[in-house]
């Protein structure tokens, strides 16, 4: 079942920009990762999502409710975390949580809890003070204190310490276990590749491609750079019908993607010296996207 | 109407409005004090020494003979305009035009309340803080009148004259509050929230200030908040309250439709 769902959605700006005929959909536990340039759609999407602005065309739904119409109910079940954080003036991060769990109108204070020691928040902090990371931990933490069933995250790592990121990715892919539907906007290809059942590039406004981390994975090829002893081992590689990249000296570059089999029946004639995997990576197949 | 919101919003406010409301009754006290029924002919030969169209700009003209007209035309044309004006300008750009410009309307908007509770309970906070004000001016200047001259002020055509000077600043706040609803930034709200009222302010005192000017009156809201009319009871009170509270509908109003149904930049 589709959980978010984006119909032929129109939106331009003044100044030409937009999103364009966008037509996707999110599917109930799956999560979305929402890729593409900066200025390529990425937040006026979201804004769609969240009912901020109006489109020019076309439609989407959270759960069968209207996004524009009806969602004051659809924000009972979305956890939304905004691109660029903007809280009140003067408050500190303890005010201003208790005052997002007072409007969210939560009573199990615990969550929120669990969330500040989670992220090693230190929330007496004014926000007004804090660093870029620990305002987006006062962000997540507001996005995740009710226990949504559906995510809407804007690019929900940047600012956050190399450490803090893989807290969040175990965050992500903890509510994914628990079923949650999660949305999530990023330039960076390892949180998307750890977290991600399917990814969508935007560029220019317009979807260039949606597809399945998994099976995009199990179709990566792997390049073993394999040192061999002599010219003769060469030889037996070459001759064996293994696809090869490139010969330099007595380096020779293989590409596997599912014949491991023969590849090591192959070496197993060979005086083997040494091996290297050179991995082709996600970020890989989809940089073509970009530029 | 969010409790929440009202609460936090009246927690950023209330230091602005408290200010506002000492600054206005510090004024009262000193106007009121140095009030002397025997010599409020006195007063008037010494104001009449002042450049006749200054003083007529600020409404000291005629101070009338009792304590009522001579609070009323010191005070109720001048003081208790710009004082309120700028609470108005400061706050109601506040409301909402800063929580759009700022980003933090999205925190707002993502917690399940509709647009409308939020922009309602901003609302209604602007309203009645400004009912606050006007409430602590009133029992202030009354004690006051009563401590220094018991019995000389006439209670019913002060609370009066007060109910037609709030519905201005119903009136004036709803017009900030609609530009704070409909720009996206606070630069553009802040100045049509401030310009319109200010140029209201400055059409009063020329249209006041002699007779080739007192058509400008016709141009601004502050000529409904005539305290020689409403102390002498005149039936164009009855008229100015209406067009004050229409005023007030459709601006608050407007305000809380068009916030509704627009884009915002969040």
């Amino acid at each position: 079942m589709s959980i978010i769902k984006v119909n032929n959605l129109t939106k331009t700006y003044k100044n030409g920009k937009g999103i364009f005929d966008l037509d996707f959909s999110v599917k109930e536990g799956e999560v979305f990762g929402y890729l593409g340039p900066n200025g390529a759609g990425k937040t006026t999407t979201i804004r769609q999502l969240m009912g901020f602005t109006n489109a020019d065309k076309g439609s989407c739904t959270i759960m069968g409710l209207d996004c524009r119409t009806q969602t004051e109910e659809i924000q009972k079940s979305v956890g939304y975390l905004p691109g660029e954080i903007a809280f009140f003036d003067n408050m500190t991060g303890e005010a201003f949580l208790k005052f997002i769990k007072e409007m969210k109108s939560i009573e199990d204070k615990s969550r929120m809890h669990d969330l500040i020691e989670r992220f090693e928040l230190d929330p007496s902090r004014k926000i007004r003070k804090m660093s870029k990371g620990m305002k987006q931990k006062v962000g997540i933490i507001s996005a995740f204190m009710h226990d949504p069933e559906v995510y809407i995250l804007d690019e929900p790592t940047s600012g956050l310490d190399p450490l803090m990121q893989r807290n969040f990715i175990n965050l992500i892919n903890e509510e994914k276990s628990r079923g949650k539907t999660i949305l999530m906007s990023s330039h960076i290809f390892e949180e998307i590749d750890k977290t991600s059942d399917r990814i969508g590039v935007i560029k220019e406004g317009r979807l260039v491609t949606v597809e399945d981390v998994h099976s995009i994975k199990a179709s990566l090829r792997k390049i073993f750079i394999v040192n061999v002893g002599n010219q003769k081992d060469i030889d037996i590689i070459k001759s064996s019908g293994l696809e090869i990249n490139s010969v330099t000296g007595n380096q020779i570059e293989i590409v596997v993607s599912s014949n491991y089999n023969k590849f090591n029946q192959v070496l197993a004639k060979c005086n083997v010296l040494g091996i290297e995997i050179l991995n082709q990576s996600l970020e890989q197949v989809f940089m073509k996207y970009y530029g | 109407m969010n409790k929440t919101l009202l609460k936090a919003t009246f927690k950023s406010n209330w230091g602005v409005g408290l200010i506002i409301a000492a600054v206005m009754i510090m004024y009262a006290f000193s106007i009121i004090s140095i009030y002397d029924p025997n010599s409020l002919a006195g007063l008037t030969d010494m104001v009449k020494m002042m450049p006749k169209e200054l003083v007529a700009a600020m409404g000291f003209e005629d101070l009338g003979t009792t304590l009522t007209t001579y609070v009323g035309n010191t005070y109720y044309n001048f003081i208790a305009i710009l004082f309120p004006m700028i609470y108005v300008i400061i706050v109601g750009n506040r409301l909402v035009a800063k929580h759009v410009d700022s980003g933090s309307m999205a925190f707002l908007l993502s917690t399940p309340n509709s647009r409308l509770t939020i922009v309602k309970t901003q609302a209604l906070y602007l309203l009645s803080s400004i009912t606050a004000i006007f409430l602590l001016l009133i029992l202030a200047a009354i004690s006051i009148c009563q401590a220094m001259f018991p019995g000389s002020l006439d209670i019913g055509g002060f609370l009066l004259l007060n109910l037609v000077s709030l519905l201005t600043f119903y009136a004036i706040g709803g017009i900030t509050f609609l530009f704070s609803c409909i720009f996206n930034d606070t630069k553009q709200s802040l100045s049509f929230g401030a310009g319109v009222p200010i140029a209201f302010f400055v059409l009063n005192m020329l249209s006041n200030a002699g007779e080739q000017m007192s058509w400008l009156k016709y141009f601004t809201i502050f000529s409904l908040l005539n305290p020689t009319e409403i102390l002498e009871k005149s039936s164009t009170t009855l008229i100015s309250i209406i067009i004050l509270l229409m005023i007030s509908a459709i601006t608050y109003t407007c305000g809380i439709v068009l916030f509704n149904r627009r884009s915002l930049p969040l």
